[in-house]
């Protein structure tokens, strides 16, 4: 089942067409001067949400309040985080976080290295064994994953078969921390702050995995203005409040890095890499890819954020605010290598970085319900193209002269909706 | 049997919009939901065409021809023709300049890619004056 990912406040909308021509898979329509919305086809990109001037399109981000009582409060901290908060350490911003009311609040960057490292094995693997096709794609991006599910079902082969970081660490940590607290699971609440939209509802597809290690997802513009003031207070504070904290080590900049287009491969050892970011060249390059170019690339690195994470819709700040910080952070820390290789190649060799569910298992599953157009509906289109001569103006209600003949033939338009015609 | 038809102009040497015809068909097929795997074979030969008329060809055209059991892909231009069509099928011939060469083509798999991935083809040429490829593709049963 594909989730909903927005919602529609239904009299805040002008009409106004600025969601519908925005979106990457053409899945709204206005109709009487209101957006309607085929969700079946939303990849959950969040670019509706940042276009609409009215706000009337907001996430359908659960309302849940941070820290259960009788429960252990643990979450885990996209290191673009970080990044939001200008004249803080990453320190400061764990810290930060316990004063608000988790019991631990846990780095991932460590993970991403261990990540990183991943990749590195399982592409040299593949210079011998070919098991995959060239170029590999990263399975990092949600919304471009169920991209290629919905509009490039013959890439998926293509995606690196490897678990994300927050599953890898999110399934972790439960099993240590309630080994170590002698609690059972259940009571153990992980939260995961993230810039990203497309996290913050569950995705029960099964590869997308993070949200099965992981119970609530956080966006970072919910919890930043009470951060902030916590982040403040701490600094009067005796910082020896929060000795040895078993999770919280210093990260490396290889995190806050991680979330800059590019950053995930900045890691790698490996050659023949791209970082592609924003979801009009992520498209342009999919496209590429489908007729056989770039065969000659070993892994791209797609982000459907132009920017990356940083620039995410859940994110407080602006993405070169954001990137500026990271960077004060790469010259103070630089972005060396901090795990030892020889323990992550175990993991690797055991077989714990391998995702249980194959990418091409997701064929059909983000497939569109809307029915197939046939020979004689293509006719019908070209002919209507032809008649209408237009310039994608959207006063239809569709984003575009074709796609509102579509709707025509589909019969969920009608032909008068166009000035064009009319005149 | 009603059969869609649609052809686009390919210009010489414009190798920003090479690609562009191959890229709406392939947009055309999957709102037809056309095997994903075919489509695919009829978009890598579609664009290893496209590129082939734009490095060697003049002007040229591409005609698609779309029916319920079959996909008819032609690619035409006006010369300067083939002279020996046994040695452009070899695997790694090839007639690319350094200029191409540069950009990443002329690696002499064009042709053999798309004998690869098309059901049938054919492809006549009379040197000095013209070239056709045409190619079969079969909606049922996999190559």
């Amino acid at each position: 089942m594909v989730p909903e990912y927005i919602s529609f406040v239904e009299k805040f909308c002008t009409g106004c067409t600025q969601c519908v021509r925005v979106c990457p898979t053409k899945s709204i329509r206005i109709r009487n001067n209101k957006a309607v919305f085929f969700e079946e086809l939303c990849i959950g990109c969040g670019e509706c949400i940042r276009v609409c001037p009215e706000g009337a399109v907001s996430s359908s981000f659960p309302a849940i309040e941070p820290c259960m009582k009788d429960k252990l409060n643990v979450v885990i901290v996209s290191p673009v985080l970080y990044a939001q908060f200008q004249g803080f350490m990453p320190g400061d911003v764990l810290i930060g976080l316990k004063h608000m009311g988790f019991d631990h609040a846990i780095d991932l960057s460590y993970y991403l290295e261990m990540f990183q490292y991943a990749v590195d094995e399982f592409v040299l693997e593949n210079r011998q064994t070919h098991n995959a096709p060239w170029p590999l794609i990263s399975p990092i991006c949600p919304v471009v994953i169920r991209l290629i599910g919905l509009n490039y079902p013959n890439l998926l082969d293509h995606i690196l078969p490897l678990r994300r970081p927050v599953g890898l660490l999110g399934d972790e940590i439960r099993k240590r921390l309630s080994h170590e607290h002698k609690i059972p699971e259940k009571d153990i609440i992980i939260y995961h702050i993230t810039p990203c939209h497309s996290k913050v509802v569950p995705d029960h597809s099964g590869f997308m995995d993070d949200l099965g290690y992981v119970d609530r997802a956080l966006g970072i513009n919910r919890i930043y203005p009470e951060l902030l003031a916590k982040m403040e207070q701490a600094r009067e504070l005796e910082l020896s409040l929060f000795p040895n904290e078993h999770f919280s080590f210093v990260p490396s900049t290889r995190g806050p890095l991680w979330g800059m287009s590019g950053g995930e491969i900045a890691g790698m050892r490996i050659d023949g890499v791209i970082a592609v970011s924003g979801l009009k060249e992520t498209m342009a390059y999919l496209e590429k890819i489908e007729m056989g170019l770039f065969s000659d690339m070993e892994y791209i690195e797609f982000r459907a954020c132009t920017e990356g994470c940083l620039g995410g819709p859940l994110t407080a700040v602006d993405r070169y605010m954001a990137k500026s910080t990271v960077q004060k952070f790469i010259k103070m820390f630089g972005i060396g290598r901090r795990l030892p290789r020889r323990k992550i190649r175990q993991l690797y060799d055991k077989g714990w970085f391998f995702s249980q569910l194959k990418p091409l298992e997701l064929m059909g599953v983000y497939q569109s319900k809307r029915k197939p157009l046939t020979i004689d509906d293509m006719k019908k289109i070209e002919k209507l193209m032809s008649l209408i001569h237009g310039n994608d103006c959207a006063a239809c209600g569709a984003p575009d002269c074709r796609t509102f003949v579509e709707d025509v033939v589909r019969g969920e338009a009608e032909l008068k909706d166009c000035f064009k015609i009319k005149e | 049997m009603s059969s869609l038809k649609k052809s686009f102009n390919i210009r010489s040497r414009d190798f920003i919009h090479a690609g562009e015809a191959s890229i709406t068909v392939q947009q055309l097929l999957k709102q037809m939901r056309i095997d994903p795997a075919l489509i695919r074979r009829i978009a890598i030969c579609g664009y290893e065409g496209e590129m082939n008329v734009v490095m060697h060809g003049g002007d040229g055209l591409y005609r698609v021809e779309i029916n319920s059991d079959r996909i008819v892909l032609e690619i035409s231009d006006q010369g300067p023709g083939i002279p020996d069509i046994a040695k452009a099928m070899e695997k790694g011939f090839s007639t690319a300049s350094d200029e191409h060469r540069e950009m990443g083509f002329g690696a002499g798999m064009g042709l053999p890619n798309m004998d690869k991935n098309a059901d049938e083809m054919f492809i006549e040429s009379v040197p000095g004056s013209r070239t056709r490829v045409r190619m079969l593709f079969l909606c049922k049963g996999t190559k």
